[in-house]
């Protein structure tokens, strides 16, 4: 008896639940939909091939920094120093160049050693320490900061016009006739995806951020992945870091941060189109381009720069609000 | 054997109760240091001057406290507030803008900055408490936001404030004490009755302390998360007086020292706590002394960048030994 109004109740109310799931599921996108309709005709150029293709390498560095912070949102942590790892691969590159004379990739390997570097101190302080990953990258992104003051007498920019042309290719070359940045970006990209999503790791990556205690009641060596996490992220961040100070043959201190709440939004916005509304490699490349596409047409629409800032902020708060919202509603159906 | 065992075990405690203490231990050293480097800094005038510049510290402090006490202080699920150093420059650009360059009064110009802070607040409150962001990913956002909207009013650009006001606030004195840390003392006296004097207070630290015991005994959860987020962000908006009679303007890129300052003072306090939680009275007194040891290292000729290093590296030090004294093994 009861069992049989309950269906009825039910099917009555199909159709509605159907909307809100729709809506719950797809929202996101259809957000996505308009602002790239809005941009169409309000923006001009922002249909044009090679606009289209400037947002796609415009949002290659973003994209490598969200990777590596996709890998630690997905351990359940956050990394707030994703930017002095950008940074400090700048620096370590420009100066290993200027300074010691090195060539082109040995330089680049310093630079993502700079970023390892910022890498171990988060993994030492949240595996060794026990500080939570917040705290400690927080921590880490405050003393970077400071060296880099330290380091350049105040934050004046290290220019280096000398670079060797292979160097200034990572940014500005092609590969195959595709700018290089895209094509590096497009590398990592393929990496984290078969490591994040495809891999025996990933699985337990996963596992970790969802329930951590299970993961380790499970045997997985919980500190042994939060280490290399934190670690692996810094270097990826470092390419992100190069590639920048290849495109204007300088390292230009704390330009990393620019990048910290992009990379945070655009993990989110890609937890929000997943379906269990976990952090994923393919949903945080939607959120880059949806970021990009954003940065592109407010650029377009030939805003102040300092407005433009602003209204970048604005909207990415918006953005995240609608991230979050869905993505909890995904995470109670 | 159950006497050995009972010894390894205390003296274990005692090694973990003395972790908790090293951030202490290490300030003082610090300060002792400093002291006997620089005699200068014990007299009445550096006192004075270590008081009077650590008035927006202590003001924006006492937001934190708040949010932290009713959020607890687990950082990633609990309270936190990034966004009242924003907060305060913006309400100090907005004041500065007025002041300076549109000739508004005194009393409107603050109501403004007042105004806009409290808008951040609000937003805070709302992406917290309806929407379930987590406090950090929603004040994170707010502040890079709010820090955007900033360089709007400021076209990215330092404004001169000598309105007698503001100034009146840094050098005129009663009884002593400069105006300003008189009216900081009344404030963190406000605040210290209503946390822990007032039946709000009671409630503000019941929803820190244990959030569904809190709804059961009838305690909106809710309502208190966001007020104290709209509290934090009124600090946010009185300090930006303090921070325009300190700087003499509004300079951009200021909110970033104040954050540092900010998140050292409300957690070093927790480590003059018996019970190692964040306090008001700890986080008062944790800003005065990140300001003396500023003023310190300042007077003995140390680089201001290395002044930044250190003081990150003493949160890390303050948040690993509170980690490492309350962890199980």
């Amino acid at each position: 008896m009861t069992e049989n109004t309950q269906v009825k109740a039910s099917s009555s109310a199909s159709l509605k639940q159907q909307a809100v799931g729709f809506l719950k599921q797809f929202g996101f996108l259809l957000i996505i939909a308009a602002v790239f309709g809005f941009f169409s005709l309000y923006a001009t150029n922002f249909l044009s091939s090679s606009n289209l293709l400037n947002i796609v390498e415009g949002s290659s560095i973003l994209l490598i920094l969200a990777l590596g912070m996709t890998y630690i949102v997905a351990l359940g942590g956050i990394d707030l120093s994703v930017g002095i790892a950008f940074d400090f691969g700048a620096a370590f590159a420009i100066v290993a160049l200027k300074n010691y004379d090195l060539v082109w990739y040995l330089a680049v390997m310093v630079g993502v050693s700079g970023g390892l570097l910022v890498g171990l101190l988060n993994a030492f302080l949240v595996v060794k320490l026990s500080v939570s990953p917040f705290m400690a990258t927080l921590g880490t992104f405050f003393i970077g900061s400071s060296v880099q003051r330290i380091f350049t007498n105040g934050g004046g920019p290290i220019s280096h016009r000398g670079a060797p042309q292979e160097f200034r290719d990572l940014a500005v070359g092609k590969i195959a006739g595709i700018p290089s940045e895209i094509v590096i970006a497009s590398v990592l990209l393929l990496v984290y995806f078969l490591f994040l999503e495809k891999s025996i790791f990933g699985k337990r990556i996963h596992a970790i951020g969802m329930q951590r205690e299970a993961a380790l009641v499970a045997g997985i060596n919980v500190n042994r992945y939060l280490f290399w996490g934190f670690v692996i992220a810094g270097g990826t961040c470092a390419i992100g870091g190069i590639i920048g100070s290849a495109n204007l043959r300088m390292f230009s201190p704390l330009a990393g941060y620019s990048y910290l709440l992009d990379a945070i939004a655009a993990v989110f916005i890609g937890a929000s189109l997943s379906r269990n509304g976990r952090p994923s490699v393919s949903g945080t490349l939607i959120g880059v381009l949806f970021l990009g596409m954003i940065a592109n047409g407010l650029n377009l629409m030939g805003l102040n720069f300092n407005t433009k800032d602003a209204l970048e902020g604005v909207i990415l708060v918006v953005v995240l609000m609608l991230a979050v919202y869905q993505q909890k509603s995904l995470g109670k159906s | 054997m159950a006497t050995l065992n009972a010894n390894s075990q205390s003296s274990a405690f005692n090694w973990r109760a003395l972790t908790g203490y090293l951030p202490f231990i290490v300030f003082i050293l610090m300060l002792g240091y400093l002291a006997v480097s620089a005699p200068q800094l014990l007299t009445t005038d550096s006192l004075d001057l270590i008081l009077r510049q650590s008035v927006p510290t202590v003001v924006v402090c006492l937001g934190l406290a708040v949010v932290v006490i009713a959020g607890g202080d687990d950082v990633v699920a609990g309270g936190i507030d990034l966004s009242i150093p924003a907060a305060a420059v913006l309400a100090a650009a907005i004041m500065a803008d007025q002041l300076t360059n549109h000739g508004t009064a005194f009393l409107p110009a603050l109501s403004m900055a007042m105004g806009a802070a409290v808008i951040v607040g609000l937003v805070n409150a709302f992406l917290v408490v309806k929407v379930a962001m987590t406090p950090l990913l929603a004040t994170l956002a707010t502040s890079v936001a709010t820090v955007g909207i900033t360089k709007v009013v400021t076209s990215s650009r330092r404004i001169n404030v000598d309105h007698p006001t503001i100034v009146s606030l840094r050098d005129n004195e009663l009884g002593g004490l400069s105006v300003g840390v008189l009216l900081t003392l009344l404030l963190v006296l406000i605040f210290y009755f209503a946390v822990h004097r007032s039946k709000w207070g009671m409630s503000l630290q019941a929803v820190g302390g244990n959030r569904d015991a809190a709804e059961l005994s009838g305690i909106s959860v809710n309502r208190m998360l966001a007020q104290s987020f709209i509290l934090a962000s009124v600090a946010g908006g009185l300090a930006s007086v303090f921070v325009l009679a300190r700087g003499s303007g509004s300079s951009p890129g200021s909110e970033e020292s104040l954050l540092l300052e900010m998140i050292l003072a409300t957690f070093l306090g927790a480590a003059f706590s018996p019970r190692r939680v964040v306090t008001l009275w700890g986080a008062v007194l944790g800003a005065v002394l990140v300001t003396a040891l500023s003023i310190g290292f300042k007077s003995i000729g140390v680089n201001v960048f290395w002044t930044g290093c250190i003081k990150g590296a003493l949160i890390l030090l303050v948040v690993a030994s509170a980690a490492l004294a309350t962890s199980k093994d």
